[in-house]
């Protein structure tokens, strides 16, 4: 029997060693791999920084909404689980079956559906045991408080896609994070994400939580203060979509876009902002169903689009411009006048928009009544140098650099952009051979000082690239039709505004600025957006007043062209335009400042294919001024 | 009344004592493992019974005349048959093998029982061909003997049973007088045989077309080889034998504490109340509490060892050297398993491990060697 005993003593000792080896020398590791187990950290995801307009109206929030993930479960089979879950949501089994696919960090929880209403959360509570890993979070979600309001403006947050990701690596994004995609969400991302939190918790192996070991608070992102003021944009909103309606009904169908900016002319600051159509940035933040997907991306309306920020012709509200660079250049005295028969005659006919003319008109009647005859008349003779330089000074045909990302530079028509535009319907050849011609007279301007050279230079300039084509050539049809603001004019409501502003403030030219401060959690400023002067136009004060009480005269009887919209509201001036568009209904534009005397609000209003601009256009300016100066609608004593 | 009183007077006291530390441990561990786990929390009143129903076996196998066992060989081992045979045609399966049989409200697990049956039979068998078993030729008769029962348990398919079987009879023809070096032959030689079949069924699996037929399904195969490897599938196959390392490994010296193992109550370890209920003390009570156990079982079985050499009789003996063959393969090989140097086989710890036949077999079995023991002497009153 001794041998009994030393056999099963042998065994024993063989156990005592190994247990010595297990949990006296692989102790850590082993301890480290319990902790793997067991200790999960769950992300506390930041709130978004909240934005206000000026005077502290909250106009986007956040609200806690509960969204589903399920946690990786390693040795569970969660296919049934799928199924369980998708059964619970209403959705394709598959759908949530790619998002785990998806996930490239396999510990990190998939997130498979956002904002689920109470009651669906309650049965997925109730069948938590047939639930492994499914796991419910509170988030907070971007709450919009006045509906689709300002959406253009503000943009949507939405979970970051992969190039986003790639392209923020360092940051400390992960999949699954919010993400500004658009407008300030996107432009001050960096300010208004915070920095998430997290929250250590023991799971049992079916990754159910058993308790929280330890919490770091996030911190919320910084909150916006905005130079948007709450009651001028509500009613630029507004005013917007009744105005289409209005265009709708009297018979103009297409009518059914537009934009509107009004800017503090003493700053550049951003009172409103708006573009219409809209969309509804809520369903862009959740999962999207291809109904809401096909309305918001492949809708014909394009409502994504900022057409603040989209440059039309501006039609009439460019004469100011030409009636500037008229008076600047000393060829024309404001007090000169011309005789209107409808028409001026220049190689062919260029009509007036009143068949009988104007009559005698001098440059403030010819504001005030919009003469075409006047405007063809004062560019033809002062050209159009003077008058692409005179756009230039207001900030017309550039990008503004607003913190809003889609905009559009737009076209000051000259010699320049006809050359560039029209070489491109040319054949290989004489595109080359325009080129040529262009690079060769850019060195020999660019060294001359004499004007006199410089003309001849330009003639001969002209003659050889009217050998090549006749259209590169700049002719005079081309300043003519440019002087009314048609032709290859092209700029921004949001330029028109601030060249308005301008004119209002005595020539200073500001950037454009939609966020005054960003304020963090605890109220201190992080940083803060001071008027930026882009120049000083060159124009002089008397200049600057002609022009002030022409557009005055806009708003006066009997026959100002925005007669009758001011009505109740302080003294204001304006400028309709009405600019042609080939093969469709004119756009409706108009620009305004208000108080005439002492100006402080610059507003431009265009509304597509609405026929006449002061008819359509106007009245949602003067919807912004009563809002702007508080009153109400304006028409209603 | 006096000649009883003697009569306990010979008990020995110590392997009660020893079975009675292990019983109540047991009982603190199986409490913690299933507390907080709804399947089985009601384990731990279940088990008090059946160590209730497991003492009144050991009782009954205490009063008997164990010589007249002897007698009923043949019944007994006819009777074992039938249920092993029982098990296969109406047995209820668990975990993919059928094991139990029911009886109105009883559950029981015929090739537990059949442990005890096979010691019984095989010690009157090589009672009676005693000095015969000195050539391969005179082992024969044994093989058929315990390998009738043996393919009946590997038909269900209990593996670890069936092994026990395989070390019950070595362990018995060693005290019964067969040659050492023929047994250590042939166990080194079969030991060797299947794990060179096993060994070329995975290597013509891999490498060639050729399937090599093992009797032997997929997942007791996979259980049979992965501790050799368990991190080569640690989220499926060798899942049981990670958790068990990670629970006893995280336990340290001392433990973390008894009802605070992570592995245990976060229910990552599986089968915590019977297979792999040594990690459960490995991890709560350390490298001391599972040491401890080791050293409680060791005793269990130097005082079997005892017994046996002062047995009165062949067959007590033989009897004896059966259980302890029976119960030092259930350590090594359970111990082994959740410690990852043994292949999962799913063999309890006897007297520790959660479960009502089991319980009952080894009380009865310690109950039948106090017997042997008691009558080491000759009762002279």
């Amino acid at each position: 029997m001794r041998v009994y005993l030393i056999i099963v003593g042998v065994f024993f000792s063989i156990l005592v060693l190994r247990l010595a080896y297990l949990q006296l020398l692989q102790n850590d590791k082993f301890s480290t791999l319990a902790r793997e187990n067991r200790i999960r950290l769950v992300t506390i995801t930041a709130p978004r920084g909240e934005v206000f307009d000026r005077n502290g109206v909250k106009l986007v929030g956040n609200q806690p909404v509960y969204t589903v993930s399920l946690v990786n479960l390693g040795r569970q089979n969660i296919d049934g689980v799928v199924e369980k879950l998708a059964a619970i949501l209403g959705v394709d089994p598959q759908e949530i079956q790619q998002k785990i696919d998806q996930q490239k960090r396999y510990y990190e929880p998939v997130k498979v559906a956002s904002m689920i209403p109470l009651d669906v959360v309650t049965r997925i509570e109730e069948q938590r045991m047939e639930l492994p890993g499914v796991e419910i979070y509170v988030e907070p979600l971007r709450e919009y408080l006045n509906g689709n309001m300002l959406t253009h403006v503000m943009g949507y947050v939405r979970q970051i896609n992969e190039e986003q990701l790639a392209a923020n690596k360092d940051k400390g994004y992960k999949m699954g994070d919010p993400y500004g995609q658009t407008g300030l969400e996107n432009t001050y991302e960096q300010y208004l994400r915070g920095e998430d939190g997290g929250r250590q918790v023991e799971v049992d192996s079916m990754a159910r939580p058993v308790r929280d070991l330890g919490i770091k608070e996030p911190v919320p992102g910084n909150n916006l203060v905005l130079t948007i003021d709450y009651e001028v944009q509500k009613a630029a909103e507004e005013a917007l979509a009744r105005a289409s309606q209005q265009a709708i009904q009297e018979g103009y169908g297409e009518a059914r876009y537009g934009a509107a900016v009004a800017l503090d002319v003493h700053s550049g600051q951003v009172l409103a902002l708006a573009s219409y159509p809209s969309y509804d940035p809520v369903k862009l933040a959740g999962v999207l169903s291809q109904k809401d997907y096909d309305e918001i991306f492949n809708s014909p309306l394009k409502p994504m689009l900022n057409r603040a920020l989209l440059t039309y012709a501006p039609g009439s509200t460019f004469k100011m411009i030409v009636a500037m660079a008229a008076l600047e250049s000393g060829q024309i005295k404001a007090g000169d006048t011309i005789y209107d028969p409808g028409y001026f005659f220049h190689g062919s006919n260029f009509n007036c928009w009143r068949s009988g003319g104007h009559g005698q008109v001098d440059l403030i009647r010819a504001l005030k009544v919009s003469c075409n005859t006047y405007f063809y008349q004062a560019g033809l003779k002062i050209g159009i140098e003077d008058i692409a330089g005179m756009a230039r000074q207001f900030g017309l045909g550039r990008i503004t650099g607003i913190e809003l990302p889609g905009e559009e530079a737009g076209v000051i028509p000259n010699r320049d952009t006809k050359l560039e535009q029209n070489m491109y319907y040319l054949d290989e050849e004489s595109q080359a051979r325009a080129k040529e011609v262009k690079q060769r007279y850019d060195v020999l301007l660019g060294k001359t000082t004499d004007e006199n050279e410089r003309k001849s230079l330009l003639s001969s300039k002209s003659e050889e690239l009217r050998e090549i084509n006749w259209e590169l050539d700049w002719h005079d049809y081309d300043t003519i039709i440019s002087s009314i603001g048609q032709g290859d004019n092209h700029y921004s409501a949001l330029q028109l505004a601030n060249y308005v502003a301008t004119i209002a403030n005595g020539g200073t030219l500001y950037q454009p600025y939609i966020v005054q401060k960003v304020v963090d959690f605890d109220g201190n400023v992080v940083k803060e957006n001071a008027p930026v002067v882009l120049g000083q136009a060159n124009v002089s004060p008397q200049t600057l007043a002609a022009v002030r009480q022409g557009m005055y005269e806009v708003t006066q009887p009997p026959d100002g062209t925005a007669y009758g919209i001011f009505t109740g509201l302080p003294p204001a001036a304006a400028k309709t335009g009405t600019a042609e568009v080939y093969g469709h209904e004119a756009h409706a534009l108009f620009v305004c400042f208000a108080p005439y005397d002492n100006p402080d609000i610059a507003i431009a209003s265009v509304l597509e294919f609405a026929g006449h601009g002061g008819t359509i256009a106007g009245p949602v300016a003067g919807d912004m001024l009563a809002a702007h100066f508080r009153l109400t609608v304006p028409g209603e004593p | 009344m006096f000649k009883q009183s003697r009569l306990l007077k010979k008990l020995d006291h110590t392997l009660l004592a020893v079975v009675a530390l292990i019983i109540i441990f047991s009982l603190v561990i199986i409490f913690s493992a299933t507390k907080d786990d709804i399947a089985l929390s009601s384990n731990f009143t279940k088990q008090i019974i059946n160590v209730a129903v497991g003492m009144v076996a050991m009782i009954v196998m205490f009063s008997i005349n164990y010589e007249d066992l002897a007698k009923h060989m043949k019944h007994l081992y006819i009777l074992n048959l039938i249920l092993l045979g029982a098990v296969i045609f109406m047995g209820d399966s668990a975990l993919g093998a059928q094991r139990w049989i029911e009886i109105g409200p009883f559950r029981f697990q015929p090739s537990e029982f059949s442990k005890l049956f096979i010691i019984i039979c095989f010690a009157a068998f090589l009672n009676s061909r005693q000095g015969r078993l000195s050539k391969f030729r005179d082992l024969i008769p044994c093989f058929a003997f315990i390998g009738v029962p043996l393919l009946l348990v590997l038909k269900q398919p209990d593996l670890g049973t069936s092994l026990v079987f395989m070390a019950i009879m070595f362990g018995m023809l060693f005290a019964a007088g067969a040659r050492p070096w023929l047994l250590l032959g042939l166990i080194v030689g079969s030991l060797g045989f299947v794990s060179l079949w096993i060994w070329a069924h995975f290597w013509l699996e891999a490498n060639s077309a050729y399937h090599l037929w093992i009797p032997l399904k997929d997942y007791q195969l996979t259980r049979l080889t992965i501790f050799l490897n368990p991190w080569a599938d640690p989220l499926d196959g060798g899942y049981h034998v990670i958790q068990s390392q990670i629970a006893i490994g995280q336990g340290g010296l001392l433990g973390r504490g008894l009802f605070h193992g992570s592995q245990t109550h976060g229910d990552f370890l599986p089968i915590q109340d019977t297979d792999f209920i040594f990690s459960v003390v490995g991890e709560e009570l350390g490298f001391v509490g599972a040491v401890s156990l080791l050293f409680l079982f060791f005793i269990l079985i130097y005082r079997c060892i005892l017994i046996a050499v002062n047995a009165r009789d062949n067959f007590g003996y033989l009897i004896t050297t059966g259980v302890i063959s029976m119960l030092a393969f259930h350590v090594l090989v359970n111990v082994g398993m959740a410690t990852g140097i043994m292949p999962v086989t799913g063999i309890p710890l006897p007297l520790f491990s959660y479960g009502g036949s089991n319980m009952m077999i080894n009380l009865a079995a310690i109950g039948l060697l106090l017997n042997i023991n008691m009558k080491k002497q000759n009762i002279l009153f």
